[in-house]
């Protein structure tokens, strides 16, 4: 059928497949190009989004174990240890819940007393034979070896004290490190006696019978729990009353008290030791901290968390992070200290003890009632991060009130970490704002000039030095704005505030007398000249103002503007501030607004600009009454991408402002703005870290906010073009 | 009074405020580029060593700065006074009002060196060996003439250390790691022959390190006696002589002399004392490198993009849409691309590179840290909008005919595009690359994120097999001038070195731009485009 056409020669059909070919590989290459480069959002906001997701609780099996009434899990979640004071010491390998060897030296069994391990498997015990020992828990590993099979459980029995007395119950201990005569470990513990309780303090290697000295209290009172603080010197007791008392046993004396609303069960700290956590006996549960209001420690609840069922049994941190668990009979949790969140709740089924694994991913409880040991994993990587606490007043450990605060990184390594992104965000606004009140009404003016004034030829000069002006490295303008403009501002910051002002005046004064040149020379030098003419003013301006400066300086503020802002304002005047950044940052600005707007001004249709001026108007009654209001979109299309540059400007601020995450407005002092801060903060933060995921978020946020920023821009712009093509 | 307010009115009093207005910008920026090329340019003219009696002894030194009475304050006088290894500081200020008149000793000198900034005060001696071989005014020209041959010795001992030590260390290395591989495999014989290798290697590294230290000790047989003007005394092998300047004994053609070598200096010689001083030739190397891998990415991806949208696609909001999009990229922050550029290459990618392909070398990355690649990967992305938009326009100002002509001739799309339409837009689609490139040589944020260090120990391209190592890290230009003026523990003697670094990197950019701006204006002059 196809015979009689004539053959297609070989060159063609080639010549169609390439074209086939590149259509295709156009096409795809084309598409797979833009999906990549706007996939990069994506990608920053999966980096992100972990921070928000919910914890992955999952039960990790139930065990046959016997009873116990202390447990405490390895590191690794791979072991445990429980102990009771009839069996002591017990192993188990987790998850399956093989037996594991144990040591059988220790206090003689049965023990007559026992605190059960903390996070780091320190425990006290009273043996059968009334001494006293602190107990170490701790695995002897081969370096590599995974499997806790090959593990030793080294308990280090350290102490070994004649009790004078064998208390009902031990309630806290602390080892006070070079305490002692040695330099060795001293002991202060606190226990419920028959009448009441009681404190003591020996060194470990003590010889002597351990005395009781008793607390003596408000009778009207009734201690349920104990703890010490941190450095071992107060005393913090919770009564059946409900009354949380902070003492220093030396003296007996409350140093200060909080109610807490009802009956006191059990206390406790998070990481750090900074925080006391309070469980009541109906499931209340908060968080207390010593803080100094006026030259005195007070106590003063500041987190408060959701309530329990059941009288709260006790508490343990993680060593990682802020989170720590609390039970009752019939429910246990792990909430997270600063941001409140609750990470785990699960229900339980009778009393019994219950332990968080060092790294707060593994729960343990062992069942008294039923014999059993129940297990839960937890995944929450980024507890420490909410909504709440990027965007909200947070209150931190130390602090007084809620605050904002960006610190992300401590000294020590239970440093609580604060995220919240408002002083960012504030330093990048405000960063933007003093920009932009520099650069807008630079940039429009100019515009203005030369789009309706200036000469063709001085025009076609003007534009391409502003577009190069656009160019300049921020990394120039920033080392010029920081070690140049810095020091400079800081030497004669009156004189660079009077010169505006004193060019405007000079500015003022010429017209008249420029009016009564010969019209001849005006024609022929002054119009759409005028810039020219400027120079020599702006250079009378700078002498006039240096002239003016120390002379303001002296006469009305008494020699040094620094001491003046001082006591008259109580501004303080930081050397990179505010007022720098917004000139550098201004700078950069200037010649984005420029050319969009001076682009908009000048397309404004002729007729318009000759009908108004037909009508009598003058040129620049019709520059500012008929071009200026048509073209106003375009400005203000050119003000939004203006913005976008100015927020995400980095190299500026991070050179010339201190980087000091404050909220002031205060143009004399710095600032830390969000491209900044992950300049500065990103290399340093680990992979996939909270920091990491933060700093990420920051991106997003910059990201979203230019990009529409710029939409904006576009569609004003796109809007306006057609305006134009219709008038 | 009227008639002043109906002046008002007609606003001739504002045209002159915006005219105000335009000045200062206008003035800003030449002040900007000009105060920038004063003070860099002017750093390496050696100035005239002033010698002044103060309260507190004699200073001999440049007169670097002058501060005006200021307040209660007195007006002050900054000299250089060098000698940081005896005074602590490069510069002091001296309230003008206690200086005695100025003199300048012909026999004071500059004296550069290695360590510790320059020396300023008088050669009084030179000996070899421990022998004095000449004392006075003797000693300045001996020393002059034995200078060249100690440079020489240097730089031999300089390329020794960077070539051949250099190669043999990452031999070494190499052999280290092919057996770790091996000791997994327990295979004894190539183990042994691994080992005589790795022997045989150290041995010629150990004869080097002999010859090394021979011609080391030659260089520092020749010892100057200096004397500072305040009268102490140090030993200065002549080895570690840099340069020596009498300025107040030179002519005009001796300074221009030594301003040229200062200049060469600065641009063909790595730093030295944590990058305050010596050159920035590795900076410059690695900005043009990674302009240059920018460049080869950035164009294929801008212009298959802008192919597709103006060609291929076909239009409608979809791709309005798109088009409005990659035009939004050009604004987002290069922050946010280097964040990306960071989590995405270096992590992501680099990180799948080095478990798929360089397991051996980990837990020591290899691309799952920063390097050029990564950064000019980022770059591009950074600068993909500007090519596209210049791709695109200058795409749409090829004339409908000439399409329509080839079309009509039989020719397939592809061929009128490779043909007819390409050729046409060269000069748009390198008017946007210049303007990509100009871009991404001034963007310093994304790079501090994606490999930027502030001293590189090897360049990305040098002798060695395969002579172009993309995961390097490199110095940049930008980051230097970030690095030396903020970041450095001595940024007031470092200054002029910025003020260089800026220049030539406002050279750069300016040029560029200047050239992509006069093209872009020839072509619309020529096509006729619009410009809003």
């Amino acid at each position: 059928m196809r015979d009689d056409m004539p053959s297609i020669p070989k060159s063609q059909t080639r010549a169609q497949r390439m074209d086939r070919f590149m259509a295709f590989t156009i096409s795809g290459g084309g598409i797979l190009i833009i999906g990549a480069v706007l996939a990069m959002l994506l990608f920053i906001l999966k980096e992100a989004a972990p921070l928000f997701l919910p914890p992955l609780v999952r039960s990790a099996g139930t065990l046959q174990a016997p009873s116990s009434d202390g447990a405490w899990v390895d590191e690794s979640g791979k072991a445990a240890v429980l102990l009771s004071k009839s069996e002591g010491l017990k192993a188990l390998r987790l998850p399956g819940g093989a037996p594991l060897p144990v040591p059988v030296e220790g206090p003689a069994l049965p023990w007559q007393a026992l605190l059960p391990p903390d996070s780091r498997g320190e425990c006290l015990v009273v043996g059968a034979d009334g001494r006293l020992s602190v107990a170490r828990l701790i695995w002897s590993k081969p370096p590599g070896e995974n499997d806790p099979a090959q593990w030793q459980l080294e308990p280090h029995w350290l102490g070994g004290i004649r009790l004078e007395k064998v208390p009902l119950e031990l309630l806290h201990f602390r080892l006070l490190e070079g305490g002692g005569l040695g330099g060795g470990s001293t002991l202060r513990v606190v226990a419920r006696m028959q009448e009441g309780l009681a404190w003591a303090e020996a060194p470990l290697d003590a010889t002597e019978t351990l005395a009781w000295k008793p607390l003596q209290l408000d009778p009207s009172l009734h201690p349920t729990a104990a703890a010490w603080s941190a450095d071992g010197r107060n005393l913090f007791v919770g009564t059946r009353e409900g009354r949380l008392l902070d003492l220093d046993p030396e003296t007996d004396g409350a140093l200060s008290t909080a109610e807490f609303g009802e009956p006191i069960q059990s206390l406790g700290f998070t990481l750090g030791q900074m925080s006391l956590l309070v469980g009541g006996a109906q499931g209340k549960l908060a968080a207390y901290q010593l803080v100094r209001v006026n030259e005195v420690f007070q106590l003063q609840a500041f987190h408060g968390f959701p309530r329990l069922g059941g009288p709260v049994l006790g508490f343990q941190p993680s060593l990682r992070d802020k989170r720590f668990l609390a039970w009752t009979p019939s429910q246990a949790v792990v909430d997270h200290l600063t941001t409140e969140r609750r990470l785990l709740s699960v229900q339980l089924d009778g009393r019994g003890v219950a332990a968080l694994a060092p790294k707060g991913d593994l729960i343990l409880h062992a069942n008294q009632v039923s014999g059993t040991l129940g297990l839960w994993s937890l995944d929450a990587p980024h507890p420490e991060v909410s909504f709440g606490l990027l965007w909200g007043k947070t209150h931190y450990e130390g602090y007084e009130k809620s605050e904002y605060v960006w610190q992300s990184t401590g000294g020590t390594d239970d440093f609580e970490s604060k995220f919240s992104l408002v002083p960012l965000v504030f330093g990048t606004l405000k960063g933007t704002l003093y920009a932009m009140l520099f650069a807008f009404p630079l940039a429009v003016l100019g515009a203005l000039y030369t789009s309706q004034f200036a000469s063709p030829r001085l025009r076609n000069t003007i534009k391409p030095t502003i577009e190069i002006m656009a160019a300049l490295p921020s990394v120039v303008l920033g080392f010029l704005a920081g070690l140049v403009m810095a020091p400079l501002l800081e030497r004669m910051a009156v004189g660079v505030l009077v010169y505006p002002f004193v060019v405007l005046l000079l500015a003022m004064l010429i017209t008249p007398l420029w009016g009564k040149l010969p019209l001849p020379f005006r024609n022929a030098f002054g119009s759409g000249r005028e810039v020219l003419w400027m120079v020599p003013i702006l250079l009378t301006g700078v002498w006039l103002a240096s002239l003016a400066g120390p002379w303001i300086e002296g006469a009305v503020m008494g020699g040094s503007y620094r001491t003046w802002l001082q006591s008259s304002m109580g501004v303080t005047y930081d050397q990179r501030n505010s007022l720098v950044v917004g000139f550098a940052m201004g700078f950069a600005v200037i010649p984005i607004i420029f050319t969009i707007s001076e682009d908009a001004l000048s397309s404004v249709p002729r007729s318009l600009t000759s009908a108004s001026l037909a009508c009598g108007a003058s040129p620049w009654q019709t520059a500012w009454r008929v071009v200026l209001p048509t073209a106003s979109p375009g400005i203000f299309s050119a003000t939004m991408v203006g913005l976008g540059r100015a927020i995400g400007e980095t190299m500026i601020v991070l050179m010339a402002t201190g980087n000091t995450p404050i909220m002031d407005w205060s143009p004399f002092n710095g600032m830390r703005t969000l491209s900044a801060n992950i300049a500065v903060e990103i290399p340093e933060a680990p992979l996939h870290g909270t920091l990491y995921r933060v700093l990420f978020l920051a991106a997003f946020l910059l990201f979203i906010f230019t990009f529409i920023l710029n939409t904006v821009a576009e569609l004003v712009r796109q809007r306006l073009r057609r305006r134009y093509e219709s008038i | 009074m009227s008639r002043l307010a109906e002046r008002f009115r007609q606003g001739g009093v504002f045209v002159w405020l915006s005219a105000t207005v335009l000045a200062f910008c206008l003035a800003m920026i030449i002040g900007l580029v000009g105060y920038i090329a004063a003070k860099g340019m002017g750093y390496f003219w050696p100035s005239p060593l002033v010698q002044v009696q103060t309260p507190d002894g004699p200073i001999l030194g440049e007169i670097t700065g002058q501060q005006p009475t200021h307040g209660e304050e007195p007006a002050k006088t900054q000299f250089r006074v060098g000698n940081r290894d005896i005074y602590g500081q490069d510069f002091r200020w001296v309230p003008t009002a206690d200086l005695s008149a100025p003199e300048f000793p012909k026999d004071a000198l500059l004296i550069e060196r290695l360590e510790y900034g320059p020396f300023i005060g008088r050669i009084v001696s030179l000996s070899h060996d421990g022998q004095p071989v000449a004392t006075g005014p003797a000693a300045i020209t001996e020393a002059a003439s034995r200078l060249p041959e100690t440079l020489r010795i240097r730089r031999h001992i300089q390329s020794i250390e960077k070539g051949q030590v250099g190669d043999l260390n990452r031999r070494i290395e190499r052999i280290r790691l092919a057996r770790r591989k091996l000791e997994e495999g327990r295979d004894a014989s190539a183990l042994q022959a691994l080992d005589a290798k790795a022997a045989a290697l150290q041995t010629t590294y150990d004869e080097l390190q002999t010859s090394l230290e021979q011609s080391r000790s030659e260089s520092k047989a020749w010892i100057l006696g200096l004397q500072t003007v305040d009268g102490q005394t140090r030993d200065l092998p002549l080895g570690s002589v840099v340069r020596m300047v009498p300025a107040n004994a030179m002519n005009r053609f001796d300074k221009l002399g030594v301003y040229l070598s200062r200049l060469w200096e600065f641009l063909a010689d790595d730093p030295r004392e944590s990058n305050t001083e010596g050159g920035i030739f590795p900076a410059i190397f690695g900005t043009v490198m990674m302009v240059l891998v920018m460049s080869v990415l950035v164009v294929p991806l801008g212009v298959i993009t802008a192919l597709y949208l103006r060609e291929y696609a076909r239009q409608g909001w979809v791709v309005r849409a798109v088009r409005v999009a990659v035009n939004n990229l050009a604004g987002v922050p290069s922050i946010v691309f280097g964040v990306f550029g960071l989590g995405f290459f270096v992590y992501s990618l680099g990180g799948t590179i080095d478990q798929l392909f360089f397991s051996d070398s980990l837990p020591t990355p290899t691309y799952g840290t920063g390097g050029i690649l990564w950064a000019s990967l980022t770059l591009s992305l950074l600068t993909v909008p500007v090519v596209v938009v210049a791709t695109e326009e200058a795409l749409g100002a090829v004339p409908r005919s000439q399409r329509e002509a080839s079309l009509a001739m039989g020719a397939t799309k592809w061929q009128t595009l490779w043909n007819i339409v390409l050729p046409s837009a060269t000069p748009g689609i390198l008017t946007g690359l210049i303007l990509a490139i100009a871009r991404g040589a001034g963007e310093v944020a994304p790079l501090m994120l994606t490999g930027v260090v502030k001293l590189a120990p090897s360049m990305p391209l040098d002798g060695t097999f395969p002579f172009f190592h993309l995961d390097r890290k490199f110095m940049h230009l930008g980051f230097h001038i970030y690095d030396v003026g903020f970041q450095s523990p001595n940024s007031e003697a470092a200054k002029p070195m910025v003020f260089m670094a800026s220049f030539l990197l406002l050279l750069v950019v300016v040029i560029l731009n200047l050239f992509a701006l006069n093209l872009r204006r020839k072509l619309r002059e020529r096509l006729g485009g619009s410009t809003f």
